[in-house]
């Protein structure tokens, strides 16, 4: 288990490099290849060569990729200090540098943003856990039935509309036509009710796309285990059909639905981009967004690092998990 | 990311297809009727699977045809109507976003360019990229996993590792980020067409590893079957082996991937082009148009709903005829 | 979604006879609303006082959908910017707070009068006033003006601001800049000179007549050495102004509270009635300008008109909360020569010639949120200008809809009788920017012009449309772009678009590479001058020049459509910033 455990963690910083090393690839190459000056976006617009050379010299993009990429990792772990034009400035650990656009570090914005999507994420996967594997299982139950119907007809509806849309439609109608909800971020530590009042709309929303997904793998893999011996033969020793589906099919049938929580929870929590761009919530989403648009480099690198480590943390819990709930599964 | 990139019923539907790619293996000399034979039977009495492969066809004609159409009911997608917006506010004239005879679902706002128009042209780049990323991802996806699982060793370790880590990256962020920072002109290429060919490639890499996974599984379950080992005593060559013996077997599990990858990759599309990184004006997008909508939702809600229905009734009619084709492949399935 | 509404540079205009009175007084007394007041209404505020009140205390709610380029008084150069630093950051001379064309006009601020002239014109000399604090209480002193000014040098760290006096004082580039400064006070910059702690002295080394309003910029503010937090400052500036930054998230929020060592009794020109100026971020236009209508928020900070969705729930429900200024901006295409067939001037006219004016006013947003037609490139807020009533190409006149006539007759002088195809270029964070060329794309085709359109970063402005080589290049044959004036003349308004001596390899402005000796006589001729009368005469004739190159088809003399809450006092537009002189607005009530 322990063994598991290094060889998998070490597996993630191995992917944590490789990842940023693409990032870098990205930002640095391609716009170079496309003839793009980075630099040149940061002067203002009576700006000469001197200055734009001076700001390439400050953001380090004269230096050749490899040693940009080494001073990153070593900011991260050990800080870093910043010299330009008798401008000392030193960053310490974890360092992730400095905007290029608002001067300003970019861990305490990683940090600050971080609970705004956290708390999106995990209100609406709440959400949809609930309503999604119950509707999915309430439909594997009675199929063909009215309610199977109409339940796996909605679901099939929720993952056909783009969630920008639900999401505007959402908006217009109950916060600026009906006024039901106020609709507007307010930090949790300010109000709770306000904070309530401000994430319900975008966790109902997010929420009804993946319940709908959920609903049909819940249905299409509880019908599966159904079909299995053990269920016959638990039902055949005279067990009580709440015993059967609740301990038995339920195990089975949550093993994938835990699967893809890892990954979409993971994946959300690095920034539900369009969640939070129509529902202006202030989360790693809607900074990744602007940063990509400013090409701020430092925000797009701390936000995908965020990312990538909670997918691969959250597919690590998984695996784990399954160990725990699954008896046949064993981790070597 | 919160358009679900990846399909997640995909995620849990392995065990049923892999059962589909094995059963149908074996079903050949057993029942004597082909797989493709079986779930063309079953596909026929989903209704509701032939009403999507219906509007797909139709979508598919539509597309093809815009240029014909929208010359039919005389409308250029580009042409300005300024005469039917009101100079105060930039909206339409008369109700509904100026529905009229000449214009079916109404005019745009501030230039009044033909919707209906629009949406025939829309219609264009939205199955472009969703056919054609699926085909790169298609492709990508079947060479690496039947190399990952008929070689093995580090060939396998490489393959998968790559698939791990890609699936592990931020996708969309990715896709954004990839589409943004790419030259607007190259390989002789301008303007729209640039971004389309962006969105194929950068879509479909980011879509290969799904496919990649199952077949690389496939591929192993089946290199050690009987026949193969036939074939292989028989001294047939690796290339015979992979593409005349194991590719066949491979054909269901793809096709189903392939279906239902299609709509997550319209939706992506859409979705590039609502963030702003998709096609360039004045090429008509339905996840541009959405996103022009915006400032309109409540002055000409037609504007809005418009392309926010033909993207919707486009990825139902994918998903709908998508599960009708899982639903035929799969030899357990409720049908 | 995110509807970017970025308010460019410096917009603002001045009366003509505001320099010279400037240049002259001796002593100008502090100014409340004068008389000119009015009950709220639609464009009420545009030259009047509305609402006069002095209540103190309550919270002043700005909301925006653009963060500020930086708050950081020497590194800003947007018109938003500069109004709202008058809050924290003081000058030697400032804007009065006025309506209309008064408010253009400079009065003493840190300064006890507008400076004395002497030698020609090439030396001013300011005393400050007594009793003038920085938030810590320690007194403003002349050292620190000269150190706030010479951050300008500093652009290695300190870029994105304006930087004329540091063209003026020191054309040369002589100076290094504060931060390798290697004199002990870091004062090294020779052409100020600080003989007392009251006393700052300049010398310029030509005379230019727009030299006051280069100090009346928020880069030639205050900043003290010990507090001087170099790249950082902007996210925390030290404020010799009525009030004080008390938290700063870029991109959400922004709370000021009052500097409790101001007095007013220093101060002659800010009022400070609210306790608390607070600023809240949105990423999506729409749901700003919902949450102005329903009062949950004052005004617009970016002051850059409302969505068209915002637009119409507020025309047609709260006409009396808006008003309808001029955003001092012109909206055009421009031709570079270095781009074939524009090297040809029958081509540019036939472009000028073949667009439809009115589709593309209609375009940007209609007469009332897009602005008139524009007729020519000296916009009406420009001392000099004739306004509409000079017309050379019918634009809003005969032709207002293109007259592909004549269009036809220029391709065929031009030896292009069939057309041509070329590529426009526009900036593609601003659907009204993509919405311009779309319709000129349009129009032109009618003339058998068949134009390409790039979106290009706007971010990369300097980079991209601002590199000559790079336009060649990409054959952008058709920029579209804006311009307002840094400081209301037409040497703040031009020099930099139609000098040949401003043709930069990179973060050029002079697009259509204007290279006309007559027109670089004339702006030197202006800078000398100090006559009104024939500082407006060379302004003209500056505009008449560049019309008859058709270098540039003008679209229109942009105009705003503007929120004021029913709780404002004190509202009023002032042509210094081109939108409300936010120091001046108070609250009705305290609450």
């Amino acid at each position: 288990m322990l063994a598991y455990l290094i060889r998998r963690l070490f597996a993630a910083a191995v992917m944590l490099v490789v990842i940023i090393m693409v990032v870098f690839g990205i930002f640095f190459l391609v716009p170079k290849w496309a003839g793009v000056d980075i630099a040149a976006s940061f002067v203002g617009k009576q700006a000469d060569p001197a200055a734009v050379e001076a700001v390439r010299e400050k953001l380090g993009l004269s230096d050749p990729v490899h040693l940009q990429a080494w001073e990153f990792f070593k900011g991260i772990f050990a800080g870093r200090t910043f010299a330009t034009g008798g401008d000392v400035v030193h960053c310490s650990a974890p360092c992730f540098g400095y905007s290029f656009k608002s001067e300003q570090a970019v861990w305490p914005v990683l940090t600050d943003r971080f609970p705004v999507t956290l708390g999106l994420a995990l209100g609406a996967a709440v959400l949809w856990l609930v309503f999604g594997v119950a509707a999915g299982v309430l439909s594997a139950l009675k199929r063909g039935s009215l309610w199977d119907r109409s339940a796996m007809v909605v679901a099939l509806a929720g993952v056909s509309l783009p969630i920008y849309f639900t999401g505007m439609l959402s908006l217009a109608t109950f916060a600026f036509g009906l006024k039901w909800f106020d609709a507007q971020y307010v930090p949790l530590g300010q109000s709770l009710g306000g904070w309530f009042g401000g994430m319900i709309l975008p966790w109902i929303t997010l929420a009804f796309l993946y319940a709908a997904m959920y609903a049909r793998i819940t249905r299409a893999t509880m019908m599966e285990v159904l079909g299995e011996d053990y269920i016959r033969t638990a039902r055949a020793k005279g067990l009580r059909e709440r015993t059967v589906i609740g301990k038995h099919a339920m195990r089975s049938t949550m093993t994938p639905i835990l699967t893809m929580l890892g990954m979409d929870l993971g994946a959300l929590i690095g920034g539900a981009i369009l969640t939070e761009s129509t529902f202006n919530l202030p989360g790693l989403g809607q900074a990744v967004l602007n940063a990509i648009r400013n090409q701020d480099l430092p925000i797009i690198l701390g936000v995908v690092l965020i990312t990538s480590l909670s997918v691969l943390l959250a597919n690590l819990v998984v695996d784990v998990l399954y160990a725990v709930i699954d008896p046949r599964v064993r981790l070597t | 990311m919160t358009a679900p990139l990846h399909e997640p019923t995909a995620e849990a539907a392995p065990s049923a297809i892999e059962e589909a790619a094995a059963v149908g293996g074996n079903a050949k000399p057993v029942q004597g009727r082909s797989l493709g034979r079986i779930a063309w039977e079953r596909l026929k009495r989903d209704r509701l699977a032939l009403t999507g492969g219906a509007v797909i066809l139709a979508l598919t004609l539509i597309a093809l045809l815009a240029p014909v159409i929208s010359n039919l009911v005389g409308q250029d997608p580009d042409a300005y109507h300024e005469d039917m917006i009101d100079a105060l506010f930039g909206t339409p004239k008369g109700s509904l976003g100026g529905i009229n005879g000449d214009h079916l679902l109404g005019v745009e706002p501030v230039n009044g360019r033909d919707i209906f128009a629009r949406i025939l042209y829309g219609a264009r780049i939205s199955l472009l990229v969703g056919f054609l990323s699926a085909l790169v991802a298609v492709v990508l996806g079947t060479v690496f996993g039947i190399l990952a699982g008929f070689f093995g060793g580090w060939v396998d370790a490489a393959i998968s590792r790559v698939m791990d880590g890609l699936l592990a990256f931020p996708q969309l962020l990715f896709i954004i980020a990839l589409v943004s920072v790419m030259p607007s002109d190259m390989l002789g290429m301008t303007g729209s067409s640039v971004r389309v060919f962006v969105m194929i490639l950068v879509i479909g890499f980011f879509g290969w590893p799904y496919i990649g996974r199952v077949v690389r599984g496939q591929t192993l379950s089946l290199r050690e079957r009987e026949y193969v080992e036939a074939a292989r005593s028989l001294g047939a060559g690796r290339f015979h082996i992979l593409f005349k013996e194991l590719l066949p077997n491979l054909v269901a599990p793809i096709v189903v991937y392939t279906t239902m990858m299609i709509p997550t990759n319209i939706l992506t599309e859409a979705a590039l082009s609502f963030l702003g990184v998709g096609v360039k004006p004045p090429t008509a997008s339905w996840g541009q148009m959405l996103s022009n909508a915006i400032d309109y939702y409540d002055s000409d809600p037609t504007y809005m709903v418009v392309p926010g229905v033909a993207i919707f009734i486009t990825v139902l009619a994918f998903n709908l005829f998508g599960d009708g084709v899982r639903d035929a492949l799969d030899p357990k399935g409720s049908r | 979604m995110t509807t970017q509404r970025t308010s460019g540079r410096r917009k603002q205009a001045l009366a003509a006879a505001a320099l010279v009175a400037g240049l002259l007084a001796t002593a100008a007394c502090g100014s409340s609303g004068g008389g000119k007041t009015s009950d709220a209404g639609y464009d009420a505020a545009g030259n009047k006082v509305v609402n006069a009140g002095t209540t103190k205390g309550g919270t002043l709610k700005f909301a925006g959908t653009q963060d500020g380029d930086s708050w950081d008084t020497t590194r800003s150069y947007y018109g938003f910017a500069w109004n709202f630093m008058r809050y924290y950051s003081r000058q030697l001379v400032t804007y009065k707070t006025e309506p209309g064309k008064s408010g253009a006009a400079l009065q003493p601020d840190l300064a006890t009068d507008m400076g004395k002239v002497s030698d020609g014109g090439k030396t001013y000399t300011f005393t400050l006033r007594d009793g003038i604090s920085w938030e810590d209480g320690k007194p403003i002193t002349s050292k620190d003006v000269k150190y706030g000014i010479e951050r300008q040098w500093a652009q290695d760290v300190l870029s994105g601001g304006p930087v004329y006096l540091k063209d003026i004082l020191d054309p040369n580039g002589e100076y290094q800049g504060p931060y390798q400064d290697e004199s002990a006070d870091k004062l090294g910059l020779k052409a100020v000179e600080t003989p007392d702690d009251k006393t700052i002295v300049f010398h310029l080394p030509q005379v230019n007549s727009d030299f006051p309003q280069m100090l009346a910029m928020p880069s030639a503010s205050p900043v003290r050495q010990d507090k001087d937090t170099k790249s950082k400052y902007g996210l925390h500036p030290f404020s010799s102004g009525p009030y004080k930054f008390e938290s700063y998230e870029p991109g959400k929020s922004l709370e000021l509270v009052r500097n409790t060592q101001w007095k007013d009794t220093s101060d002659p020109v800010r009022k400070a009635y609210p306790d608390t100026v607070s600023v809240k971020f949105f990423s999506n236009a729409n749901d700003m300008d919902q949450r102005l209508i329903a009062g949950d928020y004052d005004l617009d900070l970016s002051q850059s008109g409302m969505s068209p969705q915002g637009r119409q729930t507020a025309l047609k429900q709260h006409k009396g909360n808006l008003d309808n200024p001029l955003s001092g901006y012109v909206r055009y295409a421009v031709f570079p020569q270095n781009v074939k067939p524009f090297d040809n001037e029958h081509c540019r006219k036939a472009v000028i010639h073949g667009a439809d004016h009115l589709s593309l006013q209609t375009a940007r947003g209609g007469p009332v949120a897009g602005g008139d037609i524009g007729t020519n490139m000296l916009p009406p807020t420009v001392p000099g200008t004739e306004g509409r009533e000079y017309d050379p190409f019918a634009l809003a006149g005969a032709d207002k809809n293109g007259n592909i006539a004549k269009a036809k007759e220029e391709l065929i002088a031009c030896g292009k009788p069939d057309g041509f195809g070329t590529t426009i270029a526009v900036r593609n964070n601003k659907p009204v920017e993509v919405a311009t060329a779309q319709s000129l794309q349009a129009s032109l085709k009618k003339i058998g012009v068949d134009a390409q359109i790039d979106q290009y970063d706007g971010s990369q402005t300097s980079g991209i449309v601002g590199s000559p080589s790079n336009v060649e290049k990409k054959g952008y044959g058709i920029i579209i772009d804006g311009w307002a004036a840094d400081f209301p003349s037409v040497q703040g308004f031009g020099r930099p678009l139609w000098d040949s001596k401003y043709i930069l390899e990179s973060g050029n402005n002079n697009y259509a590479l204007i290279k006309d000796e007559a027109i670089d006589e004339l702006f030197d001729a202006y800078a000398k001058e100090l006559d009104e009368g024939s500082k407006g005469r060379i302004a003209r004739q500056i505009n008449h020049k560049v019309m008859e190159g058709a270098y540039y088809l003008p679209f229109t003399y942009e105009k705003y459509l503007n929120w004021r809450s029913s709780r404002l006092t004190n509202v009023y537009m002032t042509d210094a910033y081109n939108g409300y002189d936010f120091i001046s607005l108070g609250l009705k009530s305290s609450k």
